[in-house]
Formats: structure tokens, C-alpha cells, sequence
């Protein structure tokens, strides 16, 4: 019973995606009205520069940030095992406000702590550089990246801690007991039982990164990000186009799952025999 | 510049201590051949433009469905500069982000009654009528759609259409004949309970509400707002949507009636004859959008590039026969076909256009609007 | 052994823990400057702001008043939507997503174990724009109203309401919610449901006494990030609401981009805040209170 709740689940996860599919091959222009079967909108998607721009802009940010958030937040969530008091205090209102604050109130705020930050930075600079074009700070991908992170980060460092939490401590001490080196026992005790936590934090904070509208929307500047793309078109008509976005993109990925499972399953294929 | 600061740039250029966009951009070379370029491309090649180094991007924030897709082709075609567009729903978002900063906006498509703000709060250069040489104020026909764009004798922006809001009507559904603001809130709270549609911003919404009572669309009267506001909350429950993006929903038949923009009403009609565009006999808004240069833009030559291109009349006329609204551009109005310029829909009679306002600057920036609005939408 | 070892072990414990403690900052640095510099200073910028006014035409024109936060009460409506639908909508995501976890973490085999996990999160790689707006035309009128109408049930309408925001935000949470619970469930010792079934304590009993308590830690995390985020949402309810269901979020969105009213706009936000940290603490000081284990917790 429980596998037929979860094939329910995955067809309520999945319903909308077909739909999307399905009608990115319409040969009509409505995104509503099915009138035919037609590929021509993925040319128009490879033909599509602007759109292309905006993904390479979101696949970069989403990685870095994610990549920078997993790093930091794992860090972090290690050490505020060893602290108490005051500190873990701070940090785990710090962390809890991180997430709770809305996407739009951080958006709104980091725009302008960073918009008044770079004018002040870079009246210091334009005076201060040696030379005919000083470096000039603005919005675009530093600023997402940075805002992206701080959200990912917190996140991180919830969903290690909370694995942590319920970690068996005895592995660790008879690991400890064992080796001298604390490095050590990290790296084969205590990391790989953090491994799964660390891997979810890795793809949900990439996920959130790549699909946010809301934050994206006030740091970008002058860059796109697909989302942002994706919203201004639209607005401007939903087209199948948006739809064969959407389905490119799944399809990517998922492709990337498969070649991914692949090559661990060819490493892991000598130990299993 | 003077002659020694140019050969100054010129010793620093071939020294190589800065780049030739540099260089080109800060003695000017770069745009006045580009200038030049723009309004004689039967002159000059595509090698001209890459030395007149306009970059390769231009942002450009606008509205949707405002401008022919294949004008930006063009455009890229001829510069190597890249078309990138930002869509509002609404003037107030645009200001406000605007306001907010680093937008790396190049080009606005404000309304009417919003430059005056812009101009105040200082987030607009005055134009340099100089690199815009297809604009020519003698060629418009009505100063009442350029006029805004000046401000204390300083041109901040140039005209590109005018239009009017009435509301569309999807007349296979609605059979009733509405001809007035009146009875599109009657039928919106009557017969046709669930399928209206309004926009999410203060100027229509409450304008059209105030139209009702046959006050003034620009009304600042606290009793007259104070009608309107009720009028508003007691029709909530029954709008579908508050909206400014409301094609989509009343071509798939969830709505049957929306306050509507002309270029929009001609758009729906181009694609299902059954939408009615209609202006209501009481009166509504008239505006006028322009092309304007914020402060600091980050590509302004080619801002002023795009902008001289899309002002030259027989790229405008194109822009016309897409997105359907009415130009006061002389030259372009004796490009169009008779079928157009004898729309009712964008050139409607005159007796509909008498009673319309214009919106007022005061407006954007009144706090009680905007709580009504407010208001209205948590209701 | 740690007695016998204890005189020689002691110059070696202090030792390790001053290294320690130049570890422990080192691991903590990253993350502090950037709670600094991207979230402390960004809300000192709100909190400046919301004791501000407004500017003439619109902005933040600096002063010290708190006029901005004595009305606050102007927005109830807002809020109450808000503290009804969210609590509400990650309640719905919790039943909806725990089963989905236990299958995962629990029934299904190490083989498949990953891909099904990523399965869970690949939808939310095709874009939430695009996937809401398939819901708008699922909802809307050309969607499953017209097959109810072909089957004879006229007139239904989804969209724009706050049924259909809901839809949303199931939709939208539910791996948020899935995650968490998986990752305490993943850990969980499949030895000790075969102890308990063994011992002769039926499914439900097994649940109720193994399995549920084991993974109180994620169902907290994800009721608490589900609920938390719910509060600031504003997307869904615009888009699936049509501008009539109306969140703080929109509220939020209103004086900011609309109204201009941003330093009204940072107290409602501040407001939103202080309810979000009242309520987890609270939530928090119940989970504990009624037995969690003491490391379940997050604080």
C-alpha cells in the first residue's frame, strides 16, 4: 500500500511535468490549446541566445553557491557540535533568521545594503586606483552568488546539524580510541555517515539557487538569470517555447542522474563481485 | 574635449595604458560614428558599427508586447548590439525598481505621468537631442503626447505612443452591450459574477472606480476616493483576478471582460474578432509612453542607438502594425494603411476622446492611493 | 584505560584544545562573515529604514518615528491569512510527504534508492515558473473544470482561490518537506523494526514507539522550514491566487514595488520576523518539552 501511495505521489509530482511536455510540442502558438505535434519550438530554444545566456548565468550561480553553502554550512554545523553558550546562540538565531527572513525583504534589503556599499567602495576606488579605469564594484554575479549563499548556507547547516543530532556518537569514540589522528576518524567515521546529509544539502541548495526568482530578481543588476527570463517572457505571452525551456532542461538533468548512477555503479561493481 | 585632452587620449591609446573602447567611448569617436551609422546604414557597413564599439548588449525596459520582434533583429543585425528586455506590469513597479538601484537599465518606457517624478528624484539625464536625429518635434501632431517629456524646458524624453484604457469585452460571452464604466461594475458584480478582470496598480483601478461615480479619474478628493474605495472592496469577491497581465486568461476564457489597454484590445481582436474594446462614455485615462536615458546607464550609446533606430519612421510604422497602438509621429501616420489610421480602436472618435484625463503626476506619488489600493487588495 | 593513561594524558587533552578551539574558529569564520556581511547588515538596513517615512514620492526619507510600527495593525488581514493558510498547507505537506520518505528511506532498495530520491527533486529543475503556470491551466478553465463540465459538473471554479493556492504550495514544499524526513529516516536501523516485529508489536505499535520518535528530528526540521518559508511566501498566492488571496509576502511586495512605502514596508517586515522567531521558540520549547531527546533537538 505504501508503494502505491508513493506512485501517487510521484504522478501528482510528475502530472504537471507531462502537461508541460506535452505541449511543448504544440504546433500551435497557445500554451493551452493543443493543435498539433511540432518540434520547431526546441529549435527556436537552440536559436535562442538571450535564453541561453541566462542559463549558462543560473547554472553557474546555482553551482557556486550551492558549492560554497555545502562547504561553509558542513564546517560551520562541525563546529557548533564543540561550542557552547553564547556563540552557539548567536549562530543558531543567525542561522534560523537566514532561512526565515522572506525572500523578499532579503532581496529588497541586500540590494540596498549592497547598492549604498558599492557607491561609498567605489568612490574610494575611483580616487585611490592607480591608472585610467579603476575597479569598479556592481551588482551582478557576485551579488547573487552571495545572496543565494547565505540562504544555502543556513539551510546546510540545519540539515547536517540535524543529522549530527542523531548521529551514534560511540562509532566516533571507538574511532577515536582507536586512531590518534582526530583527521582521521573525520574522514572515514564521522564524514561518511555526514554524506547523505551533505549530498542533500548540495542538491537542494543548487535546486533553490537555480529556480529562485524572488531574491535573483532584486541582486542580478543588469544579468538574467533564467528564472528572471523565464517570468518576463511570460509576461509577455506564454508560448510553447517557455514549455520546451522546461522540458530541455528536466531532460538535462535527468540525463545527467543516469550517466551519474553509471559511473557509480561501474566504481562500485569490483566490490559488490 | 578640447584638442590637448584628445591627443592626450590619443598618446594613452597608442602607448596601449587604455583599450580603444576606451578611448573611442571617452572622445566620442565611438558614438558619433555610430550616430552617424544609425541614420545612414545604407552608408556604412557592419565593420563601422564594431568600430563604433556599442558593446554588444543594450537593456531595455519596457512593456509587454510592445515592440516587433524582428525591429531587435534588425537592430542586432545592423550593430552587433543585442536586444535585452525587462517587462513591467506597472509604472510603479518600474519606478521603484529604478529607484532602488543598480539596474543596469539603458533605455525606460515610462508614462506620461510619471516623468515628472523621475525627473525630481534625479534618476533621468536630459536627452542629447544630438545623437537622436530621427526625432524631430515638428512632425507631432498633438503636444499634448509630447509635452511630458519636458521638463523645465530640458527634454528627458522622447514620444513613442499614446493610447487609451478602456475595458475589453468578450461579446461571444457577454451579449449585454456595455458602453459605459457604469455597467462594466454593474455586470461585473451581476450578471457576470467571477469573470472580470482589473489591473494591480493604483492610476486605473482606482480611476475607473471614481469613473463610476463620474468623478474624475485623477481624483485626490477624499470623499470621492472614499466612494471609490468602497465601490473596489465590495466588488472583490467578485473579480477573477487583479491582474495586469490578462490576455492569457481572457484568451483561454477564464474572463470575459478586463480593463485593457488599446494596443492590447487591437491584439485580442486580431485574435478572436469576439473581443470589443470599448472606452467608457464617462471618460478614463489618455497617456502617452516615451523613451527615456536613466542616469548611469551602463550601455547609453547604444540606449541612444536603439532608441534613434526605433524612432526612424519606417521602423515605427512597423512597430505600429505590431503592437497596435496609435503613434502622434506625423511621418509614420502617413506610412500606415487606411485600415489603421480609420480604427475606431486606435484612433477612436472624438467625442470618446474628449471626456478622457490624462494621468496626473500627483498621483504616483499620493500615499492615500496607495493605502487604498492596499487596502483593496487584502480585503 | 583513560585512568591509567590519564597523567600522561593531560598535557595532550589541553593541548588538543587549544587546537581545538583555533579549529572551531577556523570552521566557523566563513559562515560568520557572511551571516555579517549579507544578513546583519541587510536587516540593519530594514531596520534603519522602518523607522524612517516615507519620502514624497515614495522611498525612504530618514527619521526616527514608530508610527510605521503602531500601525501595523492596518495590515491584520494579511497577517491572519497568512497564520491560518501556512500552518494549514505544511500540515497537508507533512502527510502528503511523510509516507513518501518512510518508502524511501525504509522499503525501497539501495539500488534504486538515489534515483528515486533525485526523481523527487528533478520536477523542481523544470523551473517553479513553469510548473505553476501548468497549474493555472490545470486549474483553470480549460483544465480540470472542463472535464468535470464534459462529465456534467458545471461552473466549478479553482483558480484564484485559496484552494488552489494550496494546490501550490503543496506542490512546491513537498521535497522540502520529503528531504529532512528522509535523511532521519535514512539512519534509522532497519534491525530494530525486525527487533520490534519479532517481539510481536504490530505495524502501528512499531511506528508509534520506533519509528516516529527516531525520526522526530527531520519531521521538525521540515515542519519548521516548510512553515517558516510558507510566511514569506508571495508567488503562489499571486499567481495561483490572482491578486485576491493575500499573503504577508504580498503585502510586502505591495509596499515596496506599489505603495513606495518602504519604510512601512521594512516594519511589517520586522513584524513578520519577530512572529516567525516567537513561533519557532515556542514550537521548539514544546517539542523538547514533551520528551524529544535532548541532541534531537536543533538548539
Amino acid at each position: 500500500m505504501l508503494r502505491a501511495y508513493s506512485i501517487l505521489a510521484y504522478l501528482f509530482l510528475y502530472g504537471p511535468i507531462m502537461l508541460i511536455v506535452l505541449f511543448s510540442f504544440n504546433s500551435g502558438l497557445s500554451a493551452a490549446d493543443f493543435q498539433g505535434f511540432s518540434v520547431k519550438w526546441y529549435a527556436k530554444v537552440g536559436g535562442n541566445s538571450l535564453m541561453l545566456a541566462a542559463l549558462q548565468t543560473s547554472l553557474i550561480v546555482a553551482f557556486t553557491s550551492a558549492a560554497l553553502a555545502t562547504l561553509m554550512g558542513t564546517m560551520a554545523a562541525l563546529a557548533l557540535q564543540r561550542v557552547k553558550g553564547p556563540v552557539r546562540l548567536i549562530f543558531d538565531a543567525l542561522t534560523y533568521i537566514a532561512i526565515m527572513v522572506p525572500g523578499i525583504v532579503i532581496g529588497i534589503a541586500t540590494l540596498i545594503a549592497l547598492v549604498t556599499t558599492f557607491e561609498a567602495a567605489n568612490t574610494v576606488l575611483a580616487t585611490i586606483w592607480p591608472g585610467d579605469a579603476p575597479l569598479q564594484l556592481h551588482m551582478g554575479y557576485g551579488s547573487i552568488i552571495a545572496a543565494h549563499t547565505l540562504f544555502s548556507m543556513a539551510l546546510v547547516i540545519v540539515i547536517v546539524r540535524a543529522r549530527i543530532a542523531g548521529m551514534d556518537r560511540s562509532l566516533i569514540e571507538a574511532s577515536m580510541d582507536l586512531y590518534a589522528d582526530p583527521w582521521a576518524t573525520f574522514r572515514q567515521v564521522t564524514l561518511p555517515q555526514l554524506m547523505p546529509a551533505i549530498m542533500a544539502g548540495f542538491l537542494l541548495t543548487f535546486t533553490f539557487s537555480f529556480d529562485d526568482y524572488v531574491v535573483a530578481n532584486f541582486v542580478a543588476g543588469p544579468l538574467n538569470t533564467l528564472p528572471i527570463y523565464v517570468f518576463s517572457s511570460i509576461r509577455r505571452g506564454v508560448t510553447p517555447e517557455i514549455n520546451a525551456i522546461g522540458t530541455a532542461i528536466m531532460m538535462f538533468s535527468l540525463v545527467m542522474l543516469f550517466s551519474a548512477q553509471l559511473l557509480l555503479r561501474r566504481k562500485s561493481a569490483p566490490q559488490r563481485a | 574635449m578640447d584638442r590637448k585632452d584628445f591627443i592626450k587620449q590619443l598618446r594613452r591609446y597608442q602607448k596601449g595604458s587604455i583599450s580603444r573602447r576606451h578611448f573611442l567611448g571617452v572622445t566620442g569617436l565611438g558614438t558619433a560614428t555610430a550616430v552617424l551609422a544609425a541614420s545612414m546604414p545604407h552608408l556604412l557597413t557592419r565593420r563601422a558599427f564594431a568600430a563604433g564599439e556599442l558593446g554588444d548588449q543594450v537593456n531595455l525596459t519596457t512593456w509587454p508586447d510592445y515592440h516587433e520582434p524582428k525591429n531587435f533583429e534588425k537592430f542586432t543585425a545592423e550593430t552587433g548590439v543585442k536586444v535585452n528586455i525587462t517587462v513591467f506590469g506597472s509604472n510603479e513597479e518600474m519606478f521603484a525598481k529604478l529607484k532602488a538601484g543598480g539596474t543596469g537599465w539603458d533605455v525606460l518606457v515610462p508614462t506620461n505621468y510619471t516623468i515628472e517624478t523621475y525627473v525630481g528624484e534625479d534618476m533621468f539625464e536630459p536627452l542629447e537631442t544630438a545623437l537622436l536625429p530621427n526625432y524631430d518635434p515638428k512632425f507631432y501632431t498633438d503636444a499634448r503626447f509630447t509635452a511630458p517629456g519636458d521638463v523645465n524646458g530640458k527634454t528627458y524624453a522622447v514620444h513613442k505612443d499614446w493610447g487609451t484604457t478602456g475595458f475589453v469585452v468578450n461579446s461571444a460571452k457577454v451579449t449585454e452591450k456595455p458602453t459605459s464604466w457604469k455597467e462594466f461594475w454593474d455586470l461585473t458584480n451581476g450578471a457576470h459574477k467571477g469573470r472580470t478582470m482589473v489591473h494591480d496598480y493604483q492610476l486605473t483601478t482606482i480611476g475607473n472606480a471614481l469613473k463610476y461615480f463620474g468623478y474624475s479619474f485623477n481624483s485626490n478628493d477624499e470623499k470621492e476616493l472614499a466612494e471609490a474605495e468602497k465601490l473596489l472592496i465590495d466588488s472583490k469577491p467578485n473579480l477573477f483576478a487583479i491582474n495586469s497581465d490578462y490576455k492569457p486568461s481572457l484568451i483561454n476564457g477564464d474572463a470575459y471582460m478586463s480593463v485593457c489597454w488599446t494596443g492590447d484590445g487591437k491584439q485580442l481582436q486580431k485574435t478572436d474578432p469576439a473581443f470589443q474594446y470599448i472606452l467608457g462614455k464617462e471618460g478614463g485615462e489618455i497617456w502617452a509612453d516615451f523613451y527615456a536615458v536613466p542616469k548611469g546607464a551602463p550601455h547609453r550609446a547604444a540606449g541612444y542607438a536603439l532608441i534613434n533606430f526605433l524612432l526612424e519612421p519606417h521602423v515605427n510604422r512597423d512597430e505600429v502594425l505590431f503592437h497596435g497602438y496609435p503613434v502622434a509621429d506625423k511621418r509614420v501616420i502617413d506610412l500606415l494603411p487606411k485600415e489603421i489610421i480609420s480604427d475606431p480602436i486606435l484612433y477612436p472618435a472624438a467625442e470618446l476622446l474628449a471626456p478622457l484625463e490624462f494621468g496626473a503626476a500627483a498621483t504616483l506619488t499620493n500615499p492615500a492611493r496607495a493605502e487604498i489600493m492596499a487596502r483593496f487588495k487584502s480585503a | 584505560m583513560s585512568a591509567g593513561t590519564a597523567t600522561i594524558a593531560v598535557p595532550a587533552v589541553t593541548e588538543r584544545k587549544q587546537s581545538g578551539r583555533w579549529l572551531t574558529a577556523l570552521l566557523l569564520a566563513p559562515s560568520a562573515i557572511w551571516f555579517f556581511v549579507l544578513l546583519i547588515l541587510p536587516l540593519a538596513v530594514v531596520l534603519i529604514y522602518s523607522v524612517g517615512v516615507r519620502a514624497p514620492a515614495g522611498g525612504y526619507q530618514a527619521a526616527f518615528t514608530f508610527d510605521n510600527y503602531l500601525n501595523l495593525p492596518a495590515r491584520w488581514t494579511a497577517f491572519k491569512n497568512t497564520l491560518t493558510l501556512a500552518p494549514l498547507g505544511t500540515l497537508i505537506c507533512l502527510l502528503a510527504g511523510y509516507p513518501l520518505a518512510y518508502f524511501l528511506a525504509v522499503k525501497s532498495s539501495a539500488r534504486w534508492r538515489l534515483i528515486l530520491l533525485i526523481l523527487v527533486i528533478v520536477p523542481f529543475w523544470t523551473s517553479f515558473l513553469i510548473r505553476t503556470y501548468a497549474w493555472i491551466f490545470i486549474l483553470g478553465g480549460r483544465g480540470i473544470p472542463a472535464i468535470l463540465d464534459a462529465m456534467g459538473i458545471a461552473d466549478v471554479r479553482f483558480i484564484n482561490t485559496p484552494f488552489a493556492v494550496m494546490c501550490g504550495i503543496v506542490y512546491a514544499y513537498l521535497p522540502l518537506m520529503v528531504f529532512p524526513i528522509y535523511v532521519s529516516l535514512e539512519k534509522l536501523d532497519k534491525r530494530l523494526l525486525e527487533a520490534s516485529e519479532d517481539l510481536g508489536a504490530g505495524p502501528f505499535a512499531t511506528f508509534r514507539q520506533i519509528t516516529l520518535p527516531l525520526s522526530a528530528p527531520g519531521i521538525i526540521t521540515g515542519c519548521m522550514l516548510v512553515f517558516i518559508l510558507l510566511m514569506g511566501e508571495y508567488l503562489i498566492p499571486q499567481m495561483l491566487g490572482g491578486g485576491k488571496v493575500f499573503f504577508i509576502g504580498n503585502a510586502l511586495v505591495d509596499l515596496f514595488l506599489q505603495s513606495l512605502n518602504w519604510p512601512y514596508g521594512s516594519a511589517v517586515a520586522m513584524g513578520l520576523v519577530v512572529i516567525m522567531l516567537v513561533t519557532v521558540t515556542l514550537y521548539l520549547r514544546a517539542t523538547a518539552a514533551t520528551g524529544g531527546r535532548r541532541d534531537a533537538s536543533l538548539i
